[in-house]
């Protein structure tokens, strides 16, 4: 995981130095654990005990263990997009499905790799393909995203972010 | 094989398009201490989210929030509100917690009036546009815009919703656009 200096001042990406098929850094969290998720529940006022409560989870529910939220996961892509294309690109667009559940014990490792790279009112866009792999190779939340890179010599990525005109 | 019942009747194409009232999301505006929650539950220590003096260099020249945020400000408990841990509990005692929370707050869309009980989250989508800052208060507009019928391979039926949240701040600048897929089962 970053540390704040690491965030302070990356080396930016450009778009002049991706190119298309490229896989983009990965970024590994965990292993998760129950305290994890509980901390999120507490942080959003989500009170459902299968995300806290092993007994409800197992017993009643059925499930492996307490799940680590799909709300948790929603807010781990962004970031991750936002990290990639510190500090002067933007992560415009991501999407994604949930398709397996994250239980204490797993290690996550988001991942993207370049789908197309095209430019548009001076700005190099890149389209990806997403996800977030465990540590036993299943994917749990495949998708797609977009992110805004400077060209370099270009003009800067406009914020607030204005999509491209034929958008 | 399909049990031949059909779950998408006009009454729920009808919902096709149900606009909920914009509202306020934000109890008292973004402040620092639920971002710094936020932030470190996702675990992300970047500077931009805290450190007021870097944030003034920084191409958003403040502190700003992650964008998502937004989404989930408006599931505090208003302090005087009755709680609703207790509630769900005192009403039923095996309650998963969440049991008859939010269902009566304005900016609600109506529920899906099917016997299809089991809700599922099948997928986000996010657009961002701008990041909320400290102070801003964020409001909230929620739209169905999707809802069609799947008969999945064991025969069963599925509604498949799409509802999109708009999130914009007390100058109506557009921060972003959250989109959730519902699965009803």
């Amino acid at each position: 995981m970053f540390t704040a200096d690491e965030l302070r001042n990356p080396e930016q990406l450009y778009y002049d130095d991706v190119e298309d098929g490229q896989e983009l850094p990965t970024y590994d969290i965990g292993p998760m654990t129950t305290t994890h998720a509980f901390r999120w529940s507490a942080a959003i006022e989500n009170w459902h005990r299968i995300h806290y409560d092993q007994d409800f989870a197992v017993y009643h529910d059925g499930l492996p263990n307490v799940l680590i939220h799909g709300s948790w996961k929603q807010s781990i892509m962004p970031m991750y997009l936002k990290n990639l294309c510190l500090p002067e690109g933007w992560a415009w667009k991501v999407s994604f499905q949930h398709r397996a559940m994250i239980v204490p014990g797993d290690t996550i490792t988001c991942w993207s790799r370049v789908t197309k790279k095209y430019e548009k009112d001076g700005l190099g866009f890149l389209d990806l393909e997403t996800g977030m792999r465990l540590q036993n190779g299943t994917e749990t939340c495949p998708g797609h995203g977009t992110i805004v890179l400077p060209i370099k010599g270009g003009r800067a990525v406009p914020y607030p972010f204005v999509p491209p005109s034929d958008d | 094989m399909s049990c031949g019942k059909i779950y998408l009747t006009d009454e729920v194409k009808a919902l096709i398009g149900a606009t909920a009232e914009r509202v306020e999301a934000s109890m008292w505006g973004i402040e620092k201490e639920g971002l710094r929650r936020f932030t470190q539950a996702i675990m992300d220590p970047d500077p931009r989210f805290w450190d007021e003096e870097f944030a003034k260099t920084t191409k958003f020249g403040e502190v700003v929030t992650p964008a998502i945020y937004c989404s989930y400000l408006n599931r505090r408990t208003p302090p005087g509100a009755d709680d609703p841990i207790s509630r769900a509990f005192a009403e039923n005692p095996e309650s998963d917690g969440i049991g008859g929370l939010h269902q009566d707050e304005p900016g609600r869309l109506p529920a899906i009036p099917t016997d299809l009980k089991r809700v599922l989250n099948g997928g986000n989508e996010i657009e961002v546009y701008k990041y909320p800052t400290i102070g801003d208060r964020i409001f909230s507009q929620s739209k169905i815009t999707e809802i069609r019928e799947r008969v999945t391979r064991d025969g069963s039926h599925m509604l498949i919703t799409i509802t999109e949240h708009r999130y914009t701040n007390q100058d109506d600048e557009l921060l972003c656009i959250l989109r959730a897929v519902g699965l009803l089962r």
